[in-house]
């Protein structure tokens, strides 16, 4: 466990050592934002709700979205790149389990995003955004629990498709569609309560709207209860799903591995 | 320490046909070619030897480092390393194994080589008294110092060598492949290296896997050679026997002025052979118990004209070149 939690900790003092990365990703994030908070407050000119939604309660569902879709590419395209230009030979040699080291590096890259983008930001959407307060105390701890389980889904869904490398070489444009399908079904662009009700059907079956849909509805209340602890079972059961079945792509990657060069 | 049966990796290649109508052709209709990169090796190495493992590119050497680092699984065959099958048991062979990889870092390329040796630390649970006096000794031997601090990323590749190797050593294992660790290195720095390989071996009696291309490599540190061609051992055994048995071979360069096709002079027939070079030269290659150079050189003079002459003396450079070209 040592080791992992050393690699945790290098990964946050390497965050630091790109400074002007990390202000060029807030400035998107920042953008993002603001084109949101300029279209909901364009959609909701001449109306007072949409779907059930006063303005105060899609923006705040829209900018805590934003923020939490943040977290949800990792290091599956690292693992990608390892896998295409060979370097993960490499890694195979270290004592220690690949997969776990990098879950160990996207947490720690998550951490230090964490303090540096998100916490500033949220303060941004407090302060001049109109972001409401959590729905209420109990709210809180479940949300943040939810987000925890939410984040992890999606880093090993991204996993995954990093691992998809082992056969496909290069996963581009794998990743792009990924993008795509989750940016949607896990609800960061719009409410998945506003979804037709065939499509709000089919995605309560897939893992998506645990990573953020989930998560956003405790906080804003439209989860709660019982309703909200359910969720949280759902969620959990879907992230021992996935990582039962990454572990099983890894172990069938592995034995598949062709390093070239010489 | 180390055992090889019948080692044999198969690799299956896609065959893409040239132009674009063959890069459609393949996306539909792949043609798949077998590549033998080993091809049924076998060989045994004690602790503490240090054996240079050489071969032309594309021989099979990394394909069988890989395979003995338990990154690669062996296509049919038997590998021991320490008692383990190292693509089976990978984790307890990794502890117990070092590499250099010379066109690869290994250290973390963002953070500095301090920080990287002390995740290798914890990453190889070495005893921290035991980590500090070894990274002290190797920072006075490979003078890392001045390095320690800073990222790897600017390091120069002479540097960055000293480094890498001094990772691979850290924790102390039975066995380090080294692969072409001194690549692109200046005179200075390879010795340098070498010396710091020896003295590991001597000190701590790590067995040693070197490919290099490099012979001096070969020469100031290996003992016993194995050389690989498409995938077979073509030589396995002490450096000093090799060249017992080629040593006195020995090859003459002529640039000559030739009117005709070249052909013997019939004194040398049966005593040496030749074979062309580029458009006016010729190589002799004849044994020095069969035949001097200087007879040689006086029967060449007798009938042709000689502008120049080289004369490649018995280096296990040569040796190795010739085996590469014409076979043992």
């Amino acid at each position: 466990m040592r080791k992992y939690w050393e690699m945790m900790k290098s990964q946050i003092k390497l965050d630091t050592a790109y400074t002007a990365w990390y202000w060029a990703g807030s400035a998107s994030v920042i953008f993002r934002m603001l084109i949101i908070y300029a279209f909901w407050h364009a959609v909701f000119e001449n109306r007072t709700t949409v779907g059930d939604m006063s303005l105060q309660a899609m923006i705040t569902y829209t900018m805590l979205a934003t923020l939490l879709n943040n977290y949800m590419s990792g290091v599956g395209s690292q693992l990608a790149n390892q896998v295409r230009d060979g370097s993960v030979a490499i890694e195979l040699m270290r004592p220690y389990n690949l997969l776990d080291k990098l879950v160990a590096l996207d947490l720690g890259s998550k951490i230090s995003g964490t303090i540096r983008e998100t916490l500033p930001m949220l303060l941004i959407a407090y302060l001049f955004l109109g972001v409401s307060a959590p729905a209420s105390w109990e709210a809180v701890p479940m949300f943040l629990l939810s987000a925890l389980l939410g984040i992890l889904i999606g880093t090993q869904l991204d996993l995954i498709i990093g691992i998809m490398a082992f056969w496909l070489d290069y996963v581009w444009g794998l990743r792009v569609l990924g993008g795509a399908i989750t940016l949607f079904f896990t609800g960061a662009l719009v409410p998945i309560t506003l979804f037709p009700e065939w499509l709000r059907v089919l995605s309560g079956f897939m893992p998506f709207q645990s990573m953020v849909f989930v998560p956003v509805s405790i906080y804003t209340g439209q989860l709660s209860g019982l309703v909200a602890l359910q969720a949280l079972g759902v969620q959990l059961a879907w992230l021992v799903g996935i990582i039962v079945v990454m572990r099983t792509v890894w172990s069938f990657a592995i034995r598949k591995v062709t390093i070239f060069g010489g | 320490m180390i055992e090889v049966k019948n080692l044999s990796k198969h690799y299956r290649l896609t065959e893409k046909s040239p132009g674009l109508s063959g890069a459609f052709k393949s996306l539909f209709a792949p043609k798949r070619v077998t590549k033998k990169a080993v091809d049924d090796i076998g060989f045994q190495i004690e602790s503490g030897e240090m054996v240079g493992y050489i071969g032309a590119n594309g021989a099979g050497k990394s394909t069988t480092i890989k395979m003995l680092c338990g990154i690669l699984t062996p296509t049919t065959g038997e590998i021991l390393v320490d008692g383990i099958v190292p693509y089976k048991e990978r984790n307890r062979n990794a502890k117990n194994i070092g590499a250099v990889f010379g066109q690869r870092s290994q250290l973390f390329w963002d953070i500095a080589v301090r920080e990287s040796y002390d995740l290798l630390k914890h990453i190889y649970d070495i005893p921290e008294d035991e980590y500090r006096k070894t990274l002290q000794m190797f920072t006075e031997v490979l003078e890392l110092e001045p390095l320690l601090g800073t990222p790897v990323r600017q390091l120069s590749l002479g540097q960055k060598m000293r480094c890498e190797l001094a990772a691979a050593f850290l924790h102390n294992p039975g066995i380090v492949y080294l692969d072409e660790p001194t690549i692109g290195l200046d005179v200075a720095v390879k010795s340098r290296i070498r010396q710091f390989i020896k003295e590991m071996n001597r000190m701590r009696g790590t067995t040693v896997i070197l490919t290099t291309h490099d012979m001096q490599d070969i020469e100031e540190i290996c003992s016993r050679i194995i050389i690989i061609d498409a995938g077979k051992v073509l030589y396995d055994g002490s450096l000093q026997s090799i060249k017992d048995r080629y040593g006195d071979k020995r090859v003459i360069h002529f640039e000559l002025e030739l009117e005709e096709e070249f052909q013997l002079p019939p004194d040398l027939a049966g005593k040496a052979e030749w074979t062309p070079g580029e458009t006016g030269t010729v190589s002799v290659a004849f044994s020095n118990h069969v035949i001097t150079a200087a007879d040689v050189i006086s029967e060449m003079l007798r009938k042709y004209r000689i502008r120049d002459l080289t004369i490649s003396d018995s280096k296990i450079e040569t040796i190795v070149q010739d085996i590469y070209c014409r076979g043992i």
